[in-house]
């Protein structure tokens, strides 16, 4: 038995860095010709299906690795947008400023707040996120001089990049996934590091991890902090995209909606978050056309799959991957 | 030799109920050193006044000649004073290479933003890490397991990995609670084998237990029975003091 083991090992060993690098190519082909087949209504869905990635993603990696549930990502989302939007129009800076400035500010709330909301954990301190969530909506709201309350911030200019201006979702499409590819190599690399290990020490078995010399509510922090301006810079992009902001779209649904892409997209896997990112901008959409019973189909929807797929579309995936290599070592 | 360990009249007590009372022993450094007593002595409690998962009503832990009583737990490891469980706490999700891979952390350095973009310092860390494990499932006989989830181990290796973790994490002094609970008598005896082996590389051992057969390894045994230490000296020596006798047998 061993011996078949080893190699069943050994030979897809070489294989392993060729399928990685033939995946790559794939996805970068089917990235660079996908808008020439489909309307703009879907490559917009395709741009609203990375920013979510984004943001989804820093929910994802704090539930997955950390066992932390975060619901106050709307908040990131929206001092992301405001910060950028407040930048380009106020003090007419470029967009790389306000996405900077928006990072800065979500990094330094996320200290702020992290370090005592850390010390809970499980229910207690989903519900902390919770309240913050809800705070983030009330100010946003209130302090209607800066975010202009329920009437919004319009004509925030597109992203310009020396002069070329992203201003169509098939501009932004090519501009964005490179990033949501950039983002997800980083999380990948996490994953594999030495943080890596600590964070899913620290989940597994907590104080076992103290006793390996883990600093685990450091550890939270920083990646609460991380999780923070992954949020931020995808509101900003959202801001710059959608050229109108307003505080509907930082509500505590958006949140959940977040949160939910991490459940569904499967957290603890890297294809997840994209996977859950897609499901949430597309089957509303594609629901919407049944007419009013669109929200309780999505919500059957929502039910099913936390049923059939416990580890959420990255995990049905990964398995099917591992199935079929099975299958055909055979 | 001087103590690396020392226990300075240590009191505690749980809504009013004294379970330590003045406890003081020490660790020579390079010993084994037993500590034993019946269920409700007050082990676990002083345990944990020791690891620092609870901060004693008073006396002081001394560890290398530094007050650590106030210390966090992350910066007794860093020192060198690492526990294990009574109930083994590996990390369920992980293989037992990657619990091993994650017990070498104190040894990496690489921070998240390094981690981040994979810079070669991250990778060198993880590849030592990896290198650390290796050996280590080899050292604890853990390699034909090597890849399976730990939390889908039997309890006795379960227990050997904890051990087996904890010891490539670098420790000085190595603090086990109860570590031959739930193993048979042949995982016993190989569990004392590697505590003697790990004891001839340098490593002090302080065992809790209150299983006789197993501190027979610790040349030194103290006895705790509510919440005093009653009797102290080989194990020849505590089997026939009377106060040890009484504890054990109730008589």
């Amino acid at each position: 038995m061993p011996a078949q083991r080893d190699s069943a090992l050994s030979a897809p060993a070489v294989s392993a860095a060729f399928q990685r690098w033939t995946i790559v190519v794939a996805l970068v082909a089917i990235w660079l010709v996908v808008p020439w087949f489909i309307s703009r209504t879907v490559v917009d869905m395709l741009v609203f299906t990375g920013l979510y990635t984004i943001a989804g993603l820093g929910v994802a990696f704090l539930l997955g690795q950390c066992g932390i549930v975060s619901l106050a990502q709307s908040v990131f989302y929206g001092i992301g947008a405001y910060s950028t939007a407040y930048c380009a129009l106020q003090l007419g800076w470029p967009a790389t400023a306000g996405v900077a400035l928006g990072a800065g500010l979500s990094a330094a709330i996320a200290v702020l707040v992290g370090w005592p909301v850390l010390r809970l954990s499980g229910y207690f301190l989903a519900l902390a996120t919770l309240a913050l969530a809800i705070i983030g909506h009330v100010l946003f709201l209130e302090w209607d001089w800066l975010t202009g309350g329920t009437l919004g911030i319009g004509g925030i200019p597109p992203i310009a990049l020396s002069g070329f201006e992203l201003n169509s979702p098939v501009r932004f499409y090519y501009f964005l996934w490179p990033i949501v590819a950039l983002v997800v190599w980083m999380h990948y690399n996490l994953l594999n590091s030495r943080t890596g290990f600590a964070m899913r020490a620290m989940r597994d078995a907590p104080a076992a991890a103290l006793v390996l010399g883990i600093d685990t509510h450091a550890l939270k922090v920083k990646m609460f902090v991380l999780s923070a301006v992954l949020g931020s810079v995808a509101g900003s992009l959202f801001a710059h995209y959608v050229s109108f902001i307003s505080v509907d779209s930082f509500g505590v649904d958006r949140a959940i909606n977040f949160l939910l892409i991490a459940v569904l997209g499967g957290a603890k896997t890297i294809a997840g978050p994209i996977l859950g990112a897609l499901f949430i901008t597309v089957t509303p959409h594609a629901l919407s056309r049944l007419g009013d019973i669109h929200a309780l189909l999505f919500a059957a929807c929502l039910i099913l799959v936390v049923i059939f797929l416990p580890g959420g579309f990255g995990g049905a995936l990964r398995d099917l991957v591992r199935r079929l290599g099975r299958r055909r070592r055979r | 030799m001087a103590p690396i360990l020392e226990v300075r009249g240590v009191s505690h007590s749980f809504r009013g109920l004294h379970v330590l009372r003045g406890v003081s022993f020490s660790v020579p450094a390079g010993a084994i050193v037993g500590l034993i007593g019946p269920n409700g002595a007050g082990k676990s409690t002083l345990f944990n006044i020791i690891s620092g998962f609870l901060p004693p009503d008073s006396g002081t832990i001394v560890y290398r000649g530094t007050d650590i009583t106030r210390q966090p737990i992350p910066a007794r490891s860093r020192a060198g004073l690492v526990r294990t469980f009574q109930t083994p706490q590996v990390f369920q999700h992980l293989t037992v290479r990657e619990n091993l891979m994650a017990g070498c952390y104190k040894q990496g350095s690489s921070g998240v933003l390094r981690d981040l973009i994979a810079l070669p310092g991250s990778r060198r860390d993880v590849r030592a890490m990896a290198g650390a494990a290796d050996e280590a499932c080899e050292r604890f006989g853990l390699t034909d397991v090597r890849e399976q989830l730990a939390g889908k181990l039997p309890a006795g290796q379960q227990r050997l990995l904890e051990l087996a973790r904890a010891a490539v994490s670098g420790p000085s002094l190595l603090c086990l609670d109860e570590p031959s609970s739930g193993l048979n008598s042949q995982e016993v005896a190989s569990l004392m084998a590697a505590l003697e082996r790990l004891n001839r590389d340098g490593m002090s051992i302080l065992l809790v237990s209150h299983d006789m057969d197993l501190v027979a390894v610790a040349p030194e045994i103290n006895v705790l029975c509510f919440g005093e230490i009653v009797s102290r000296g080989s194990l020849e020596q505590v089997r026939a003091d009377a106060r040890v006798r009484e504890a054990y047998l109730g008589v």
